[in-house]
C-alpha cells in the first residue's frame, strides 16, 4: 500500500519529510511479503534502515569500504535468515542484533588491520585533552573527520567486546537491559563487560597521555 | 519466701519490653542539622565531579557522546544490494548441475553396494540342478550366473566398440 503523501517513518525530521510515494506497510507486514516471495520488497527494507545502518557501522570501522562492505553483509545475511524470523519481537530488533553480531564478526576479522597508531594521532598545534575539550562545528568537516580519527584510534586499542559495549553504552546510548538484548548476553554480563571496557578504555587514553608528555 | 513462677517471670519481662518500646516511640528523632552542613557536602560533590570530568577519559567519553556521527548512504546503495540478492536467487546452471551431481552420489553408492552384495552371492539351486542336467557344463568350478550377467550388461557397450574395430 502507498500514499501520495508522506508518512512518517524512521527518526527523520518533520522537515526532511520528502512528498513522495512512501510505503506506510509495517516493517513485519513487509518481511512477511518477502517471504512470501516478493523479494522486491526486500528494498524497502533496505531504504529504510540503511541511514541507520551505515551510521552504526562508521562507529566500529573507519575505512569507507570496510564500512560498505559490512553493510552490504548485514542486508545480504538479513535476506537470508528472514525465513527465521518469527515475529515475536519487533522487527527492528531483530534487525539490529543480526547487525551488530555481524559488525563483531568483521571487527574480529580485521583484528590485525590496525592502520594507525597512538603517535599518528599526536597533534602539533595542540594538545590532546586541549582537543577533547572543544568538538568542532558541524561545518568544520575536516574538523570532524580528524575527531573521528581520534574516536577510532582510542577505541581500536581495546579489545572488540569492550568496544561493541562501548560503541552501544557511550555512543549509542543504549541502556544495560537493552544492550543485553541486542548482543544476547545477560545483564549482569552486560554490567561486567561494561566495567572491563571502561577499564580498557581509560588504559587506553592514559597511554596516548603518557606519549603525549614523552614528546 | 514464695515459689519461683516461671509464667509470672515471663510476663513480668514482656510488660516491660512493651513499656520500653513504647517509651522508644514517644522519643521524637532530633532532627537538627549542623550548621553549613549542606554547603559543605556540596562543595565536596562539586570537587568529586570535577575530579571525575577533568579526568582524561571521562573528557573522552563526553566528547564520543557529543561527537556527531555521518548517516550518509552512498547513491543507489539499495540497488547494489538487490542486484546482489537476485544474483542469489538466480540458478547458475553449473551450480545447479553440480548440486545434482553431488544429490546423486548417495544413491548411486547405495545402488553399488546392493549390486556388489548382490553379485556375491552363493549360485542358486536352480542353476545347480540345470547344471547337473547339462553334461557339457560339468565343471567343478562354481560360476555365480547372476554376477556374469551384471558383467555382460556392464561391458556390453565395450564388446560392441570391440566388434566395430
Amino acid at each position: 500500500m502507498f500514499m501520495g503523501v508522506s508518512a512518517h517513518t524512521g527518526s527523520a525530521p518533520l522537515s526532511q519529510m520528502q512528498v513522495t510515494e512512501i510505503d506506510i506497510r509495517t516493517d513485519e507486514e513487509l518481511v512477511e511479503i518477502v517471504v512470501g516471495g516478493e523479494v522486491d520488497c526486500f528494498e524497502e527494507l533496505i531504504t529504510r534502515y540503511q541511514p541507520r545502518v551505515f551510521g552504526m557501522a562508521r562507529k566500529y570501522f573507519r575505512n569507507e569500504s570496510d564500512v560498505e562492505e559490512v553493510v552490504q553483509t548485514i542486508f545480504t545475511k538479513t535476506f537470508q535468515k528472514l525465513g527465521s524470523y518469527k515475529g515475536t519481537a519487533p522487527f527492528e530488533h531483530w534487525f539490529m542484533r543480526l547487525s551488530v553480531n555481524t559488525c563483531y564478526d568483521a571487527l574480529r576479522r580485521r583484528r590485525n588491520r590496525r592502520e594507525h597508531t597512538i603517535s599518528d594521532m599526536l597533534f602539533e598545534d595542540e594538545s590532546w585533552q586541549d582537543r577533547l575539550g572543544n568538538i568542532p562545528s558541524d561545518d568544520d568537516q575536516e574538523g570532524l573527520e580528524q575527531a573521528r580519527e581520534l574516536v577510532h584510534t582510542v577505541l581500536d586499542q581495546v579489545s572488540d567486546r569492550a568496544r561493541i559495549v562501548l560503541t552501544l553504552q557511550e555512543l549509542e546510548g543504549h541502556s544495560v537491559k537493552e544492550i543485553a538484548e541486542i548482543t544476547g548476553w545477560s545483564e549482569s554480563l552486560v554490567k561486567v563487560q561494561a566495567f572491563r571496557a571502561r577499564k580498557e578504555m581509560r588504559a587506553s587514553v592514559e597511554r596516548f597521555l603518557m606519549k603525549e608528555k614523552r614528546l | 519466701m514464695e515459689p519461683y513462677d516461671v509464667n509470672e517471670y515471663r510476663q513480668m519481662k514482656a510488660n516491660d519490653t512493651e513499656q520500653f518500646l513504647k517509651l522508644a516511640k514517644s522519643v521524637q528523632n532530633d532532627e537538627r542539622v549542623p550548621v553549613n552542613f549542606s554547603a559543605r557536602t556540596m562543595t565536596r560533590v562539586r570537587e568529586q565531579h570535577t575530579l571525575e570530568t577533568r579526568s582524561a577519559d571521562e573528557q573522552f567519553l563526553k566528547f564520543v557522546r557529543n561527537l556527531p556521527w555521518k548517516q550518509h548512504v552512498p547513491y543507489a546503495f539499495e540497488k547494489r544490494i538487490m542486484a546482489r540478492i537476485r544474483e542469489f536467487l538466480t540458478p547458475d546452471p553449473l551450480t545447479v548441475w553440480s548440486r545434482m551431481l553431488w544429490r546423486a552420489v548417495a544413491p548411486c553408492f547405495g545402488v553399488m553396494i546392493l549390486a556388489a552384495l548382490f553379485s556375491a552371492k552363493e549360485p542358486t539351486t536352480a542353476f545347480i540342478d540345470q547344471a547337473a542336467f547339462d553334461p557339457a557344463e560339468t565343471t567343478t568350478e562354481t560360476v555365480d550366473p547372476e554376477s556374469t550377467d551384471f558383467e555382460t550388461v556392464m561391458l556390453a557397450s565395450f564388446d560392441d566398440l570391440e566388434y566395430t574395430w
